[in-house]
C-alpha cells in the first residue's frame, strides 16, 4: 500500500460545536492519497458535521482542517471544487433526465466536456437510464447518480456519508462494488458508514468518532490494540491443572472453556510450535489450533463500551 | 458562466411542472383579456371616457410583472429544501451572489416576456376594438416607461423578496404567505393613480423608479448576507 506523503485531509484539533452542543471536538486526521478511511460511529457522533466541514459546508468553531492543501476555513471556494460529496440522502431534480442533473452540476464544476458525463455514467452502469427522469430510478440507482455526481468533475477527495444507508441488500452491494473498483491512484476517499462489514472491506484505516476521537488504526492494529492476539485449542481432554502447568513467558492470559484453551499469545506466528509442544509434553490430546477471529464489529462494540485502543 | 448554467437548468426544470407553466400563462391571459375586455365596453364612450378606461386597464400591465416572480421565487429555495438538492448545490463552486441573482433572473424573465407579450397583443386589440384608435396621449411616455422600465424594477424587487423569504423559511407553506409582501410596491402606481383619477407622470415615474433601484440594490446585498449557507444546512430538517 503506496500513499502519496502528503495528506489530502488534514484536520488538526477540528471541532464544532451547535449553540452549547459538543458536534465534534478535538478531531485529528489524516487520509493521503490512494487512502480509503473508514470514520465509524454512532448517530450524533459527528460524522456529517465532519463531512460537512471538510466539504466547506459549515466553518469549525475552533482548529483547522486542509482539503487537497486548501484551508476550509480561509480558502473554501478552492476546496470545493477539490471535493466530491455523497450525502446521506442525496436530491435529485426528480423531473429532469439522469444526464441533465449530471450535466448541470459537471458544468458547475466547470466540466464542459460531454464524453466526461458519458464516462462516469458508464462507470456507475447508467448509461441506459441517460435519458429518463431521475423520478423513475429506484434508491440504489439514485445512490449510483449521486456517485456519479460526486466523481463527475474528477475530484481528489471524495467524501462518503453512508452510500448505503436505507438501500437493499443487492443496491447496497452494487454499491460497494462500484466504491471498490473507483480508481484511487490520485484520490483520498473519507467514508462515513454504520457498516462494519463495509468498513472492513473497503477501508484502509479506520477512525472511530464519539464526538472525540476514540481511536484510529487498520482493521487489524484496532482488533489487537484492543483484544490482543488469542489462540483457540480444542482439546480431547480438557483439564484445568493443564493451565497452570503451562507456564510460558509469551502467553500472557489462559482461560479453558469446555474443550477450548483460550490463551493470548504475542506472536502466534513464532510462538505457535512451542506452545503445541508444550502441551503434548503436557498429555493434552489437541484436536485443532486456530487464531481467534476478532471483527471490526467487536472492535466497534469494544470501543463503544470504553475500550481503550490507544 | 455558473449563473447562465443555473438559469438554463432552474428554467428547463420550472417549466417542466404544469402547475407552474399553466399559472404563469394563465394570469398574463386573463389580466390582459381582463383588460382588453374594459376597453371593448368603453368603445362607444366619448374620447375622454375612453382615455380613463384605457389608463385603468393598463395598471393591470403594472400588476401582472410581480405575480409571476412571486410565485417563482418562494418555490426557488424551499423548493431546493424540499427536494434535498441544496446541499450538493451549496458543495459546488458556485457563489451566494451567483445563486441569488441567478434564481432572480430565472423568476424576473418570463414575467417580462410573458407580460410585454400580452401587453402587445392588447395594444393590437385595443387598436381594432376603439372605432377611432388607440385615443391619442394614452400612450405616452410615463406609460412606456412604466411597462418597460419600471416593470423590470417591480418583478426584480418580487424576486428578490420572494428569494429573501424563501431562503429563511423552513416550510414552502409560510414562504407562500409572506410572500405576499412582494407585491407591496406594484399596489403603490395603482393606489396613487387611482386616489388622483390622473393619467400617470414622469416624475411620479422617475420617483418610483429611483427608489426600486436602490431598494433592489439593497434587497441583493442583504439577501446575500443573510444567506447562510450553515443555517440553512443545519436548521432545515
Amino acid at each position: 500500500m503506496g500513499f502519496s506523503p502528503d495528506p489530502l485531509i488534514l484536520t488538526r484539533g477540528l471541532t464544532r460545536y451547535f449553540e452549547a452542543r459538543p458536534a465534534v471536538v478535538d478531531l485529528h486526521l489524516e487520509v493521503m492519497a490512494g487512502e480509503v478511511l473508514g470514520l465509524l460511529g454512532p448517530n450524533g457522533a459527528g460524522k456529517t458535521t465532519t463531512v460537512r466541514m471538510l466539504a466547506g459546508l459549515l466553518a469549525p468553531s475552533a482548529g483547522e482542517a486542509f482539503v487537497a492543501g486548501h484551508s476550509v476555513t480561509k480558502e473554501p471556494e478552492k476546496v470545493r471544487p477539490k471535493v466530491g460529496v455523497l450525502s446521506e440522502n442525496p436530491g435529485f431534480y426528480k423531473r429532469l433526465t439522469v444526464r441533465r442533473n449530471l450535466r448541470f452540476f459537471a458544468e458547475l464544476y466547470g466540466v464542459r466536456d460531454s464524453r466526461r458525463i458519458d464516462e462516469v455514467l458508464a462507470l456507475v452502469k447508467l448509461s441506459e437510464r441517460a435519458e429518463d427522469p431521475v423520478a423513475t430510478l429506484s434508491k440504489g440507482l439514485r445512490q449510483r447518480l449521486a456517485l456519479a455526481r460526486a466523481l463527475v468533475h474528477d475530484p481528489q477527495v471524495l467524501l462518503l456519508d453512508e452510500p448505503t444507508s436505507g438501500l437493499d441488500p443487492e443496491a447496497a452491494k452494487e454499491v460497494r462494488e462500484l466504491l471498490s473498483e473507483l480508481s484511487l491512484a490520485h484520490r483520498a476517499i473519507l467514508l462515513c458508514t454504520h457498516n462494519l462489514p463495509e468498513a472492513e472491506r473497503l477501508c484502509h484505516r479506520i477512525a472511530v468518532l464519539k464526538t472525540k476521537l476514540i481511536a484510529v488504526g487498520t482493521p487489524t492494529e484496532l482488533k489487537e490494540r484492543l483484544f490482543g492476539r488469542w489462540v483457540v485449542v480444542t482439546l480431547a481432554n480438557p483439564k484445568p491443572e493443564i493451565i497452570s502447568a503451562l507456564n510460558l513467558p509469551f502467553v500472557c492470559n489462559a482461560s479453558l472453556d469446555g474443550q477450548k484453551l483460550l490463551l493470548a499469545v504475542e506472536d502466534p506466528e513464532r510462538h505457535n510450535p512451542i506452545l503445541v509442544r508444550k502441551l503434548v509434553e503436557l498429555g493434552a490430546e489437541i484436536l485443532y489450533i486456530a487464531e481467534e477471529e476478532r471483527t471490526l464489529e467487536d472492535v466497534y462494540l469494544e470501543l463503544m463500551e470504553g475500550g481503550n485502543a490507544a | 458562466m455558473r449563473l447562465k448554467v443555473l438559469i438554463l437548468k432552474e428554467w428547463a426544470e420550472l417549466f417542466r411542472i404544469k402547475m407552474v407553466l399553466y399559472g404563469c400563462l394563465f394570469m398574463p391571459l386573463f389580466m390582459g383579456g381582463f383588460a382588453g375586455w374594459m376597453v371593448w365596453q368603453g368603445r362607444a364612450l366619448p374620447a375622454e371616457g375612453q382615455a380613463a378606461l384605457f389608463n385603468a386597464a393598463l395598471l393591470y400591465f403594472l400588476v401582472l410583472p410581480v405575480m409571476i416572480p412571486v410565485t417563482l421565487g418562494v418555490y426557488s429555495v424551499v423548493g431546493e429544501k424540499e427536494q434535498g438538492t441544496l446541499e450538493p448545490l451549496l458543495a459546488t463552486p458556485l457563489s451566494d451572489l451567483e445563486l441569488f441573482l441567478g434564481k432572480s433572473i430565472v423568476a424576473v424573465v418570463p414575467a417580462l416576456v410573458l407580460t410585454w407579450a400580452v401587453f402587445g397583443l392588447f395594444l393590437l386589440a385595443a387598436s381594432q376594438m376603439i372605432p377611432g384608435g388607440i385615443p391619442a396621449g394614452v400612450l405616452s411616455l410615463p406609460w412606456l416607461l412604466s411597462i418597460f422600465a419600471l416593470s423590470p424594477l417591480m418583478a426584480l424587487f418580487a424576486a428578490l423578496v420572494a428569494m429573501l423569504i424563501s431562503s429563511r423559511s423552513t416550510d414552502s407553506r409560510a414562504a407562500y404567505q409572506f410572500a405576499g409582501l412582494a407585491v407591496v410596491p406594484s399596489l403603490i402606481p395603482l393606489i396613487v393613480y387611482s386616489a388622483r383619477l390622473t393619467a400617470v407622470d414622469l416624475k411620479f415615474v422617475a420617483i418610483e423608479g429611483g427608489i426600486l433601484l436602490v431598494l433592489n440594490a439593497a434587497l441583493l446585498f442583504l439577501g446575500i448576507k443573510i444567506f447562510q449557507r450553515e443555517e440553512i444546512l443545519t436548521r432545515w430538517k
